[in-house]
């Protein structure tokens, strides 16, 4: 049921008289007509579509113009094109929550123009995230901390937008949930960026740097080699393999 | 002397259980029970596999750890203050290699501890071998050993290798 237009947070301004003053016409569930359904109905249409009640996020509005994707906000804050991705990714899973379309309907406020045409964020994004669930179950701890190998943009534009926002962090190391928290996106969606970017060898687990204890342990391997050699070689014997 | 620690970890059936119990002077003591899901065998570790091994006075302690994810807290607990990591993978079950490299990398980049892969049935071919198994980790190929985890002469090499590195490592340093 479409909310009463009262209840409307106005963070949009109006090109035409009826924009957000008159009955929704477009209005519904996800759990009936999910995201990938709705694009390419609204491609055609300027306006916002507003997405509510989502279990993993707050208030989402996506404005559309002349086509294309013009700009999203999160929570009536507009974000930048890497948090888009996430949360176009979240909204194309999402099977809970409501929408309305406000024909018209502009952003006041919009740092970050996407101008994404519509054909083609599904099949972007939507790659992405059957990419993802394929490998949900190598992705790295979320805790593991990587680095940078070399510094050069990835070529694919899914990862070099995470890249421009990464790169810095990933100079002194950081783990994909500290990423999480600096770039405000899902913690899952960071280790996927991860692996992506260590299977191209842009960045590797970093080696947690070695104590003083561990350097005078050097002498007790010596020790413990000959004794091992011995118990398991003989008098003389070595290991080859 | 304050007894020494080796921590034994990989991915379920990557042989953990098999080199302690190769390598351990003393009964194991293991903590293996009936499998709750299929992982192509009836047993697994649950909590962890434990045995000793004497070299002269220096008691060393091998702790094998569960390769189950959801026990991925034990694996940082264990590794603190380790002498040396040993991760074991399987080289006829490539399938599990992402896991494993998960879990090394995990580990090394929150503990200082030295390591090395052991990759497991190398007397059951067609297997990966070591050179092989090196790069898909990105580790210095001198980091992976070859073995046969129920041969002692065999199974001892990664714990050999272990403290080969260590030593050339003191030098350098």
């Amino acid at each position: 049921m479409a909310r009463p237009a009262t209840q409307i947070k106005r963070n949009f301004r109006c090109t035409n008289w009826f924009c957000g003053v008159l009955i929704v016409a477009i209005f519904g569930n996800l759990t009936h007509m999910s995201l990938d359904d709705l694009l390419p109905f609204l491609s055609s249409r300027d306006g916002a579509l507003e997405l509510f009640n989502l279990k993993r996020l707050p208030q989402v509005t996506l404005y559309f113009r002349k086509g294309q994707l013009h700009c999203v906000h999160l929570g009536n804050k507009p974000i930048d094109a890497l948090q888009a991705r996430s949360v176009i990714g979240e909204l194309i899973s999402a099977r809970k929550g409501s929408f309305e379309f406000i024909p018209g309907a502009m952003a006041k406020s919009c740092p970050d123009v996407l101008d994404w045409p519509v054909d083609r964020i599904l099949i972007s994004i939507t790659t992405t995230f059957d990419e993802y669930a394929q490998v949900a179950d190598r992705l790295p701890h979320a805790d593991t901390l990587f680095k940078l190998t070399h510094i050069t943009v990835p070529d694919d534009t899914r990862l070099s937008d995470f890249w421009k926002r990464a790169h810095i962090y990933l100079q002194e190391g950081v783990s994909a949930q500290q990423l999480a928290n600096k770039l405000g996106m899902p913690v899952d969606h960071t280790r996927f960026y991860l692996l992506k970017l260590q299977q191209l060898g842009a960045v590797a687990a970093g080696r947690a740097h070695k104590t003083q204890r561990q350097e005078r342990r050097a002498g007790v391997a010596a020790r413990l080699l000959g004794s091992l050699k011995k118990r398991f070689f003989g008098e003389g014997g070595a290991w080859s393999h | 002397m304050e007894p020494l620690k080796i921590v034994v970890t990989g991915p379920v059936g990557a042989g953990k259980s098999t080199l302690i119990r190769t390598l351990s002077e003393t009964e194991v003591v293991d903590t293996d029970a009936s499998a709750s899901e299929v992982i192509g065998k009836p047993t697994t570790t649950v909590a962890m596999d434990y045995g000793t091994l004497y070299l002269g006075d220096q008691l060393l302690y091998l702790f094998g750890t569960p390769g189950q994810d959801r026990f991925d807290f034990m694996w940082e607990v264990l590794s603190e203050g380790a002498l040396g990591l040993l991760l074991l993978i399987r080289g006829d079950r490539p399938e599990d290699f992402g896991l494993a490299r998960r879990l090394l990398d995990y580990i090394t980049s929150r503990q200082p501890v030295p390591y090395v892969l052991g990759v497991t049935r190398q007397d059951q071919p067609p297997v990966w071998g070591p050179e092989e198994v090196a790069p898909f980790f990105g580790v210095p190929a001198e980091r992976v050993v070859g073995l046969n985890a129920k041969d002692p002469r065999s199974a001892v090499g990664p714990l050999v290798r272990l403290l080969e590195l260590m030593i050339a490592e003191g030098q350098i340093a």
